[in-house]
């Protein structure tokens, strides 16, 4: 295996909040004497990332995503653990260290909200030091693929978000680092520019062997970027490896669609519920003349189901699906699935 | 490098405030907006309110003088009286400013003043009404001259000299130069004024590039980016303070030219009495503005770091207003009269600054005192750009929950 560009060993981050008491009383007593008790944010977590790998790092809110997005920039100091990213150790080395990474935080823009964009381009190179004919290779790179070009010199709050969400991509490549961390960066976009983004970043992938870091709640993300996800939650690492292998092993669910030829079907599909109910499936209408059976794949056969549904009744067309993603992850962050992955 | 990054830190901001409006309101604006608008234009006011009072003639009312035709005919004739018949309601005729004032004239009012008896008249008025006060003036005036000839007369009559009405003329003469007359009546309040805008002028930047910076979330992005934090906050600082010192600038601009303006005014209206003459040497202004540098230095650190600790504008808001009184009250001590500068209050910040630039505006230059305010200005600035520094450098304060 390739030496990693990211190796995290125990990193710990605990910060310290007051804990308010309720009610009028506990609120004048809150003003004397404070009750304060330490939160886990990020608890002894340890990976390693390797060049060009694209990770994938989900958990529910609060989880601590984005505190470790923060200790691995070097904003936050942790409260104790190793973290070597890029042969620095980034809150020691922190200016030395920013200089070979990108960071975007998908509800916060570092460009500037009154300017047009290329003068937040401008300054950003003479910040990082790039030179005048790596800036404009760039730049004609990110007009080319990001499409930039039609909106630099507005003003950065006149864009629309995914306009935005480009820019700043763009401004946290301008000095081409090897690393890039993203924080959510498909948030609140449309679909169309999740899509322009997610394709950016794949060619940037292949074209720089640039590694990327992603928090995000969306899912799509994943599936369409990473080849590895990280789950987090309440500070804790809960899996880490494959989305393959995640899916394959708690793909449990099941989902057969159906829609039937008419109404006169549609009755016998109905008086068909007791009989699926005693085998514990559960019939669920879509519309009238369509109809969903849930099942365990691993208790019912699929081809068993199927055979079942269109000897009882005449089906005009047919649908197998997986459960969604985000059922699985809802069930890991529940802890139910835990032990499955693990085993 | 360390110093390029200041500078690319604070050219950055400066970028920024200049395109955002409001700053440019407050920073700009207001400063040279505010002097004329206030003093031309509440004097300009006041003089027309004035004017048009003394143009017209009061309606006064005689009560009583019946055997007094002589002085009734005289007061008729007056200049500016309009006399009407005598009436038992002229206390509401005053009150309802029907009339402006009413005076009492006693019986055998003429005869006593024939006689060479004294007599009295009772004016009544409405106080802190200005038609009436410039009523009552006119009466007054009538009768000083009414008494004045009577005097005379009794003398010419008794053939005695017209010196002893006045045996002794009592003149005065100025010898303070028209710039201490101009620093004691407006030298405490300009050094107040360029005290408080030096803060003033300090806050909206302050709130807006620390608490500002959190809210907005964007912090965390300059925070990645390769510059230190301390060069990031000494950027952040010079905006600041470049902000102050441009609000001082341009009100010390707007208020010589309100001065020059009211002067002309002044000028203008020439029955107003003697117009006060701008008298400030640019050797004061200069000297002033020196000293309040520090002063500003001190501000726009305390200022950031303070905002910096708030969590949001509006927490920000809410402890930067009431500081606004922590400095006016230091001002307004230094201007009240009697508050003399010693060795003590030479160390009080923001009031040795007050007090010293009172003194150097009517022209005296304590130079002991002096170094020693701008040497502790100096220390304390430095202390407050420290913390501010430090302040930045913390964990717990820029992301406090």
């Amino acid at each position: 295996m390739a030496e990693p560009l990211i190796a995290v060993r125990e990193l710990t981050k605990h910060f310290r909040a007051s804990r308010r008491r309720e009610g009028l009383w506990g609120g004048i007593q809150d003003l004397f004497v404070r009750r304060y008790h330490t939160v886990r944010a990020v608890d002894c977590i340890s990976f390693e990332v390797v060049r060009g790998d694209m990770v994938g790092y989900i958990g529910p809110n609060g989880a601590g995503k984005s505190t470790t997005i923060k200790m691995l920039t070097g904003i936050l100091v942790p409260t104790s653990g190793e973290v070597v990213s890029n042969k620095y150790v980034p809150w020691r080395q922190r200016t030395a260290y920013v200089k070979t990474i990108g960071v975007v935080f998908g509800q916060r823009t570092q460009l500037w909200w009154d300017i047009a964009a290329i003068e937040s381009f401008r300054l950003l190179r003479r910040i990082y030091d790039v030179s005048q004919r790596d800036f404009d290779e760039r730049m004609e790179l990110f007009n080319q693929v990001l499409g930039i070009g039609d909106y630099l010199y507005t003003p950065v709050r006149k864009l629309s978000l995914g306009e935005r969400m480009r820019c700043d991509l763009a401004a946290a490549l301008l000095h081409n680092p090897p690393l890039l961390f993203l924080d959510e960066p498909t948030i609140g976009l449309d679909v169309v520019a999740k899509d322009h983004i997610r394709k950016f970043l794949r060619a940037i992938n292949e074209r720089y062997q640039t590694t990327v870091l992603l928090t995000t709640h969306d899912l799509d993300d994943i599936e369409q970027l990473c080849r590895r996800i990280m789950i987090i939650d309440h500070g804790r690492l809960l899996y880490d490896g494959p989305l393959g292998l995640l899916k394959q092993k708690l793909l449990r669910t099941k989902m057969v669609k159906f829609a039937l030829r008419d109404s006169e079907q549609a009755a016998r599909v109905r008086a068909l519920a007791p009989e699926l109910a005693r085998q514990s499936l559960e019939l669920e209408p879509v519309d009238e003349l369509t109809y969903r059976i849930r099942f365990d794949r691993t208790s019912v056969s699929t081809s068993a189901l199927i055979q079942q549904i269109l000897s009882a009744v005449e089906v005009r067309d047919l649908l197998i699906e997986d459960e969604p993603i985000e059922e699985i992850v809802k069930r890991i962050y529940a802890g139910e699935a835990l032990r499955e992955v693990t085993a | 490098m360390s110093l390029r990054n200041v500078g690319i830190v604070y050219r950055k901001e400066l970028t920024d405030s200049l395109r955002d409006r409001r700053t440019l309101i407050s920073m700009i604006l207001v400063p040279l907006l505010l002097f004329p608008v206030l003093m031309v234009g509440l004097s300009y006011i006041a003089g027309e309110v004035i004017g048009e009072a003394r143009r017209q003639p009061s309606r006064v009312m005689v009560l009583g003088g019946e055997d007094s035709p002589g002085v009734l005919a005289a007061l008729r004739q007056a200049p500016k009286l309009s006399v009407l018949p005598g009436r038992p309601d002229y206390v509401d005729q005053i009150s309802e400013k029907r009339i402006r004032a009413a005076v009492e004239i006693p019986p055998g009012f003429e005869a006593a003043l024939e006689q060479g008896n004294q007599t009295a008249v009772k004016i009544y008025m409405y106080e802190g009404d200005l038609k009436s006060q410039v009523g009552i003036e006119r009466l007054q005036k009538f009768f000083r001259d009414l008494s004045d000839r009577t005097v005379r007369e009794h003398f010419a009559a008794r053939h005695l000299p017209e010196g002893l009405l006045k045996p002794i003329n009592i003149a005065q003469e100025n010898v303070a130069s028209p710039e201490k007359v101009w620093g004691a009546l407006f030298g405490g309040m300009i050094s107040y004024m360029v005290i408080l805008l030096s803060m003033t002028g300090a806050m909206y930047p302050a709130m807006d590039l620390a608490a500002g910076e959190k809210e907005r979330g964007t912090i965390e992005t300059i925070l990645c980016s390769p510059v230190s934090r301390t060069h990031l906050v000494l950027g952040k600082f010079l905006m600041v303070m470049t902000a102050s010192l441009a609000t001082v600038a341009l009100s010390a601009i707007s208020l010589g030219g309100s001065f020059y303006g009211l002067g002309r005014l002044a000028v203008m209206q020439a029955d107003k009495g003697p117009s006060l003459q701008m008298a400030i040497s640019l050797k004061s202004i200069a000297a002033v503005l020196t000293l309040v540098l520090p002063l500003a230095v001190f501000f726009s650190s305390a200022l950031l770091a303070i905002s910096l600790f708030a969590k949001s504008y509006r927490e920000a808001q809410s402890y930067l207003t009431p500081l606004t009184f922590v400095v006016i009250i230091p001002a307004v001590v230094a201007m009240l009269p009697g508050t003399e500068l010693n060795a003590k209050l030479a160390l009080v910040p923001i009031l040795n600054t007050a007090l010293v630039s009172k003194e150097i505006m009517t022209g005296t230059y304590h130079w002991k005192y002096i170094a020693m305010i701008f040497a502790s200005s100096c220390v304390y600035a430095a202390a407050a750009l420290f913390i501010a520094v430090k302040l930045f450098q913390r964990e717990e304060v820029l992301f406090r929950a």
